[in-house]
């Protein structure tokens, strides 16, 4: 039995992957028959040439006897399936043939293929990210929980040094921090870098050579040793100007000048996203256990080690800790992980809701594919005659679907190679997007990239496939339902095939689409638009916008103490010497500060009114936005209160509570009532949604103008007065004489003179700090346009083929019509209800999904001249969906009623 | 009408086996073999012989192989396998009880029904 099926395989094997030496084998079987017979007949006396001729007689026909000894092995499926190397020729034949509708087919699965790696290559290297380093793999981080509150602990000195002497399972331990310094040059202004301290372990733990120069060795840890630095490939590029005599320079690294000891390859930011290294200089004798610096722990699997072992040893070393020491470790749980998962810990519903973005986009696919198909099967049926004609001359019915989807299988590949060659593209702008979003601008960890792994490009191959059976094999299944009595109606001159519901239904979807996402982008840009044109009532394009902050260890190198006290009250007095300098200074006109600037993203904050509140819209309450600002704020600003007074001195002692509202709070929350004298509260904000009812009661005393202060909720606002010495970090704004951008360097030099510690980040003009937003937006905004364009072009292609088949199936029809003396309306008007139909719902349906997104879901208000544009857009969609019907229906009328006649459907 | 008779449908395998089985042999020899051991009785049409020996030995009751035949001209040989031989037993067992059937059942006489 399984003898059987073995012999079976290997015979079925032979003869599938070495078809020809089969084939070859058998004549030359059949031969060595024939020889040796027309021998023995010879033999018995008959002349050669008779002898030779009666043996082929009594043979047979050997193409008959080919052919059954074939199907004896098995073969005769494979022969109707063979997709031969004809049927791809021909595929390619039909592209030439068709360019329309190569060219709109091949952008769509292009388009949706593009899509597709992308987003698979992109969730791919978020879940299960590559660490590109010699066994990467194994390289792992280990991190302490608290069991109590489920909150990393990052203090974890002790433990790191008890680690580095008895795990065995995980060798090389290392530790780093992230410390953001200033980097000043003799030559050049300070600016941040992202800077990690390492231990001489983590950074070996990489195993990367540095490209000159030498790594951090275990000699630099020592307090006594001088201080250095290893540059990154890409800050020695934007610093130093790639100097190759970098080596032995010496840069100011926040307050301590260091000596640039090597310079690592391009792509090195290990451990995590990081542009130079210096040594960590940690005394563990110098902390109690569970006190100083917050470290990361990183390591390598011991060789034959698994990660489930080192997690048992680890756990093992954390009961004796909190045996020891239970008082700082007993809830302490210390786990160990891969590197990425230390950066990235995704739950398994996380990942999951992630990665059933797949099947979205595999949604995106089947109806553009469906659409494809559509036009498959319009060119299908044009050639449904030849189709029906092979049939009888012999072609199964499995054999002309094969042909049609190694013809759709050409259309996938070549839109899968177009979409393949993009995706490399596609990534690198969502990984930009990504960074903006979701990381603060901070660059992705070093693993991410933007070239594709094997498994996408196998999955791309994979969607082709897919898409070549809808677009190939569905089409060719009903074209070729019922072959049989077809060949009998081709020549009979009327077609047996129509368009179904089914693709009723793809072309309504389509127009709808094309009619909803545009104005859903269109939205997207209003509000866009918004934003950046929002009319602050000042010249913010005279101010410099930057972020103030300072280095953390700045206070304790002064006076020694480490506290959060002496460093804010260090920040307030370097802050206020810069702000005292930058005033002094003949370019600047005027200086102020702030939590959040206009313009720039507020969180949100619930509030309530202690009376005189209109109702909320909905059950999210009141939510405006709130910042501190300091008391020269609104006059700085050039924005003078329109009633009640500003902050004085006076309101921040610690009793006050005080608070100014802007114009829109006036009129969202209170309806336009005074607010003068009237109380609020904050009861939830956007990190803490628990709502909360004991806090401060605040006296509203002033009302200012809409300086564009933004939540994502409306524009109502609350301005707190800034206490110097608790805001941390601060926003300044800097009136400037002349082009802003030019007093740049001027105020980083500023900085650097009160205190090389003082960091400055976001600088710019004030009028280009919605960039970040605006990117975001405009990525949204392309996307969906593309998307609306290829729709667009699809239904219309859809339509136009769909027009065309119907026309030229009843040229005849309407011939016959034409010559009884029907009237042409007549005519035209049996013709155009399908589409007009088909055009009218998918317009209906898109401007009511429209109106339900932008009036249901996001609670705009209906005007009217929104809704005129949507009612604009929806004739025009129909204008443009009929033209795509001109073409056919002229082609039909110019039909002369003899030509009809003989037309053959 | 000839002497030879017509082989019925599905004996050709067991006849093949047969052959082989008493030898190694090239397809002509299969011919020539079962025309010996039949006393030239039985008619086969020689290339229907050939799909015949593919689908035996895709079912892995005889195997091939190339070699030289008597007059040194090349040809695929064919031998029994183990399989093809316990087949053969269980054909012929078969076979030889249809064959006593149908004997008793055609040297019936009306006085044994009777």
């Amino acid at each position: 039995m399984i003898s059987g099926i073995f012999a079976r395989a290997r015979s079925l094997w032979r003869g599938v992957s070495r078809r020809s030496d089969v084939d070859a084998e058998m004549e030359e079987e059949f031969r060595a028959h024939i020889e040796l017979r027309t021998a023995d007949l010879i033999r018995t006396g008959l002349a050669p040439d008779a002898a030779a001729r009666q043996a082929r007689i009594e043979f047979g026909r050997p193409e008959r006897f080919k052919a059954e000894g074939g199907a004896s092995r098995g073969l005769r499926r494979f022969d109707e399936l063979g997709v031969s190397w004809l049927d791809f020729k021909l595929g390619f034949r039909m592209l030439v043939r068709y360019p329309g509708l190569t060219l709109v087919g091949g952008l769509a699965v292009a388009f949706a293929i593009w899509v597709g790696a992308g987003t698979f290559e992109f969730l791919g290297q978020v879940m299960n990210p590559r660490i590109p380093l010699a066994e990467g793999d194994r390289i792992v981080a280990i991190e302490v929980t608290s069991a109590t509150d489920g909150r990393q602990t990052p203090r974890i000195l002790h433990d790191y040094v008890d680690w580095r002497a008895n795990l065995r399972s995980v060798t090389e331990l290392g530790a780093y921090r992230s410390v953001e310094r200033n980097l000043i040059l003799e030559s050049a202004h300070a600016e941040p870098a992202d800077l990690a301290e390492v231990t001489a372990s983590a950074f070996q733990i990489a195993r990367v050579q540095p490209l000159f120069g030498r790594a951090i060795v275990a000699d630099d840890e020592s307090p006594a040793s001088p201080p250095v630095l290893v540059l990154g490939w890409e800050l020695w590029q934007r610093r130093f100007g790639g100097d190759p005599n970098v080596l032995g320079r010496t840069v100011q690294v926040g307050i301590t000048p260091a000596t640039i000891v090597g310079v690592m390859p391009q792509g090195f930011r290990f451990p995590i996203s990081y542009e130079a290294w210096a040594p960590l200089r940690l005394n563990v004798l110098e902390y109690e256990r569970g006190q100083g610096p917050a470290i990361s722990v990183i390591g390598r699997l011991a060789p034959n080690a698994t990660l489930d072992e080192a997690q048992t040893e680890l756990t093992n070393l954390g009961r004796r800790a909190a045996l020891d020491f239970p008082a700082t470790h007993e809830h302490l749980r210390p786990r160990v992980m891969p590197l990425a998962k230390s950066w990235l810990d995704l739950s398994t519903g996380e990942a999951l809701s992630l990665w059933s973005i797949n099947l979205f986009i595999i949604m995106l696919l089947a109806l553009v594919c469906s659409n494809v198909a559509l036009l498959m099967f319009a060119r299908a049926a044009t050639r449904e005659s030849e189709i029906a004609v092979r049939n009888a001359i012999g072609a199964s019915r499995t054999r002309i679907v094969t042909q049609l989807f190694a013809e759709a299988l050409v259309l996938g590949a070549v839109g899968a190679s177009l979409g393949l060659a993009a995706a490399g593209f596609g990534l690198r702008w969502g990984l930009g997007i990504a960074a903006t979003q979701f990381m603060d601008g901070a660059p992705l960890p070093f693993w991410f990239r933007s070239t594709l792994s094997p498994s996408t490009v196998l999955y791309v191959g994979m969607l082709a496939v897919l898409a070549a059976i809808i677009a190939g094999v569905l089409p060719a299944l009903k074209v070729t339902r019922g072959i049989g009595t077809q060949l009998r109606q081709a020549s009979a001159g009327g077609g047996g095939l129509r368009f179904g519901g089914v693709w009723t239904a793809v072309i309504v979807t389509q127009v709808a689409l094309t009619v909803a996402l545009p104005s859903t982008a269109f939205q997207l840009r209003k509000d866009a638009n918004r934003i950046r044109t929002l009319d602050v009532g000042f010249p913010t394009q005279q101010y410099l916008s930057l972020r103030l902050e300072m280095d953390r260890d700045a206070s304790s190198a002064t006076s020694g103490d480490t506290s959060r006290a002496a460093f804010l009250a260090l920040f307030a007095e370097r802050k206020q010497e810069f702000e005292r300098r930058l005033t002094n200074d003949p370019a600047v006109v005027d200086v102020t500060l702030a939590g959040r600037l206009p313009r720039m993203y507020h969180q949100w904050n619930q509030i309530e009114v202690d009376e005189g509140a209109v109702e909320p819209l909905d059950e999210r309450g009141h939510r405006v936005s709130s910042t501190s600002v300091a008391e020269d704020y609104f006059e700085v600003l050039r924005t003078p209160l329109l009633s009640g007074r500003g902050f004085n001195s006076g309101d921040l002692s610690s009793g006050a509570r005080v608070v100014l509202v802007n114009k829109p709070f006036v009129d969202d929350v209170l309806g336009g009532r005074n607010p003068i004298g009237r109380r609020i509260r904050y009861i939830a904000n956007e990190d803490d949604r628990r709502p909360r009812d004991d806090g401060p009661w605040y006296e509203i005393v002033g009302v200012a103008r809409d300086i564009g202060m933004t939540s994502g909720y409306g524009r109502a606002g609350i301005y707190h007065p800034m206490v110097p010495t608790e805001a941390y970090p601060v926003y300044l704004a800097v009136h400037v004489q002349g082009d802003p951008n030019a007093f740049e360097p001027q105020l980083r030099a500023t900085a650097g003179e009160v205190d090389p510690t003082l960091r400055i980040n976001e600088l710019m003009p004030l009028d280009e700090v919605t960039g970040g937003e605006m990117k975001f937006y405009s990525f949204w905004f392309r996307l969906t346009l593309l998307i609306s364009s290829i729709a667009l072009l699809l239904s219309l292609a859809g339509i136009y083929a769909v027009m065309a088949f119907t026309v030229a199936r009843r040229t005849r029809e309407i011939g016959i019509r034409v010559a009884l003396g029907a009237s042409k309306r007549r005519v035209l008007a049996s013709i155009f209800r399908r589409p007009l139909m088909q055009v009218g719902l998918g317009v209906l349906a898109g401007t009511f999904v429209t109106g339900l997104l932008a009036y249901g879901i996001n609670r705009m208000e209906v005007s009217p001249r929104g809704a005129a544009m949507v009612a604009a857009y929806a004739v025009l969609m129909l204008a443009v969906c009929l033209l795509a019907c001109i073409v056919p229906t002229t082609r039909a009328l110019a039909v002369e009623p003899t030509e009809a006649l003989r037309a053959d459907g | 009408m000839s002497d030879q008779a017509a082989i019925l449908p599905g004996t050709l395998d067991l006849l093949i086996l047969k052959a082989v089985s008493l030898g190694r042999l090239h397809g002509y020899g299969v011919l020539l073999r079962i025309g010996q051991i039949s006393a030239g009785a039985l008619e086969i049409q020689q290339g229907a012989l050939y799909p015949a020996l593919y689908r035996l030995e895709h079912q892995g009751l005889i195997s091939s192989e190339w070699g030289t035949s008597d007059n040194n001209r090349k040809a695929k040989y064919y031998r029994l396998t183990a399989a093809g031989r316990r087949r053969l037993g269980e054909e012929t067992a078969s076979w030889n009880r249809l064959v006593d059937a149908i004997a008793l059942a055609l040297s019936a006489t009306p006085q044994e029904v009777g």
